[in-house]
C-alpha cells in the first residue's frame, strides 16, 4: 500500500518524489469529504456520506452482532447446559468482564446493571481496534492496482486511502467517551438521586474558601476524564500505525537517496521489515490492552460515582 | 530568521517529546518495580497487586499520551 498511496489521487501523474509525511497522514486520516466511499445527501447541514472509518465501524458492528447473536442462539437451542465450541470463548470474555472489571469497581449490587454497558464497550473497541490490523483496504488496493484497474470514480478506488483503525479517529473515540460521560452521571443519579449526585462531586464539611477552589477543579475533572479516554485510545491506535509506516518508509527514502532500488530492498530486508513485524506484534498487545483500559476505566468511573469516598 | 524559528520550533517539540518519555518511563518503571517486589514477597497476592497497579499505570500512560498528542499538534499546527 505504501507504494500505491502517493499515486492514489492521480493515477496519471508523473512519478513524484516520495513524501513519507503525506503517505502516513493519508493512511491514518479519514477519507476526505470530497472523496467519500458512498455519497449521501446532507441532513441539517451534516454530511452523511460514508467514509472509510464509517464503513469499518459498520463492519465491526455487523461482525459483533453476527458472532454474539449466532453463538448465543446456538447455545440456547442445544439441550444441555454445558457450553461447547465458540460459546466457551465468549463466555470466558463475558465472565472476565463481569468478575474482574465490573464487580470489583461498581460493587455487587450494581454489577448486572453496568456489565452490559462495559461488555459492549469492551467488545466493540476490541473489534474496532483489531480490524485496523487486518489490511482490508490495502489488499483491496493491491488487487485493484494489479488486476482490476478500476476507474478513478469506482467504489474500490474511493476506498484506497489506506485504512487505519476506526478507533484511531478522534471523533469515534469521543463518541464512545461521551457514552461513558453520561453513564457516570446516570450511575450517580440512580444511586444517590439527581441533586445528591452533583453534591457528591465535592467533599462536604470543609471551610467555604476551599469550595471556591474545589468546585471548578471538580467540574473540570468531570470533563477531563472522558477527554483522557478519548485521547488515550485514539493516540495509541494512531501511534502504532505511524511508527510502522515511518519505519517502512525508510525503504523508499533510502532507495531514493541512493538512486537504486537494491539499496531500498536491502534496508527493507535487514532493518525495516523485521522491526515493522516486531511493532505489529506489539500492536496486538496494545489492541487488547487499550480495549481493556477503556472498559476498565469506564467501570472505575461509574464505580466512583456510586461509591463516593472523599 | 524564518529558518531559525522553524528549527527552534521542531527542536522544542522534540525536546518536549523526550522529556515526556523520560517522565513516563520513570513512572512506569517505578510502578513495575514496586509490583514485582510485591509479587516476589507475596506471590499469593499477585492478583490484587496487579489490580492495584493497573489503574495508576493507565492514568500515567494517559497523561503521557496526552502530552504526545499536544506535541504532535504543536508540530502540525505550525
Amino acid at each position: 500500500m505504501v507504494e500505491n498511496a502517493p499515486q492514489a489521487h492521480a493515477p496519471e501523474a508523473p512519478p513524484e518524489a516520495f513524501d513519507a509525511g503525506k503517505v502516513i497522514i493519508e493512511h491514518v486520516s479519514n477519507s476526505g469529504l470530497d472523496h467519500p466511499l458512498i455519497h449521501l445527501p446532507h441532513v441539517f447541514n451534516v454530511d452523511l456520506s460514508v467514509t472509510k472509518h464509517v464503513l469499518m465501524l459498520w463492519i465491526v458492528s455487523a461482525v459483533i452482532l453476527l458472532v454474539a447473536v449466532l453463538t448465543v442462539r446456538r447455545y440456547l437451542r442445544q439441550d444441555r447446559l454445558v457450553p461447547s465450541g465458540f460459546t466457551n470463548a465468549l463466555e470466558a470474555v463475558v465472565l472476565f468482564v463481569r468478575d474482574s472489571m465490573v464487580e470489583p469497581n461498581v460493587g455487587r449490587k450494581w454489577t448486572m446493571v453496568y456489565t452490559p454497558l462495559v461488555l459492549t464497550l469492551f467488545l466493540f473497541i476490541l473489534c474496532a481496534n483489531a480490524i485496523g490490523l487486518i489490511p482490508l483496504f490495502e489488499v483491496a488496493g493491491l488487487i485493484d492496482r494489479t488486476l482490476l484497474h478500476t476507474s478513478y470514480d469506482s467504489f474500490l478506488n474511493r476506498a484506497l486511502h489506506g485504512g487505519a483503525t476506526a478507533t484511531a479517529n478522534f471523533n469515534v473515540t469521543a463518541a464512545l467517551a461521551t457514552i461513558t460521560f453520561f453513564a457516570i452521571i446516570f450511575a450517580g443519579t440512580r444511586a444517590h438521586g439527581f441533586v445528591q449526585h452533583w453534591k457528591n462531586l465535592v467533599p462536604h464539611g470543609l471551610a467555604w474558601p476551599i469550595y471556591i477552589l474545589l468546585i471548578p477543579i471538580e467540574i473540570m475533572g468531570m470533563f477531563v476524564r472522558p477527554f483522557a479516554l478519548t485521547m488515550r485510545l485514539a493516540a495509541n491506535m494512531t501511534g502504532g500505525h505511524i511508527a510502522i509506516l515511518a519505519i517502512l518508509s525508510f525503504v523508499f527514502l533510502f532507495a531514493e537517496m541512493a538512486g537504486q532500488a537494491l539499496v531500498g530492498i536491502g534496508v527493507g530486508l535487514l532493518f525495516s521489515v523485521p522491526i515493522a513485524v516486531a511493532i505489529t506484534a506489539l500492536e496486538l498487545i496494545v489492541v487488547l490492552v487499550q480495549a481493556y483500559v477503556f472498559a476498565l476505566l469506564s467501570a472505575v468511573f461509574i464505580g466512583m460515582a456510586i461509591h463516593v469516598h472523599h | 530568521m524564518e529558518e531559525v524559528q522553524a528549527v527552534l520550533h521542531y527542536f522544542g517539540a522534540a525536546l518536549g517529546l523526550g522529556l515526556v518519555v523520560i517522565g513516563a518511563g520513570i513512572g512506569i518503571g517505578r510502578l513495575a518495580a514496586a509490583a514485582a517486589d510485591g509479587v516476589a514477597r507475596q506471590p499469593s497476592a499477585a492478583d490484587r497487586i496487579t489490580a492495584a497497579v493497573n489503574l495508576p499505570l493507565f492514568l500515567l500512560e494517559g497523561v503521557a499520551i496526552l502530552a504526545e498528542v499536544f506535541i504532535l499538534l504543536v508540530v502540525l499546527l505550525r
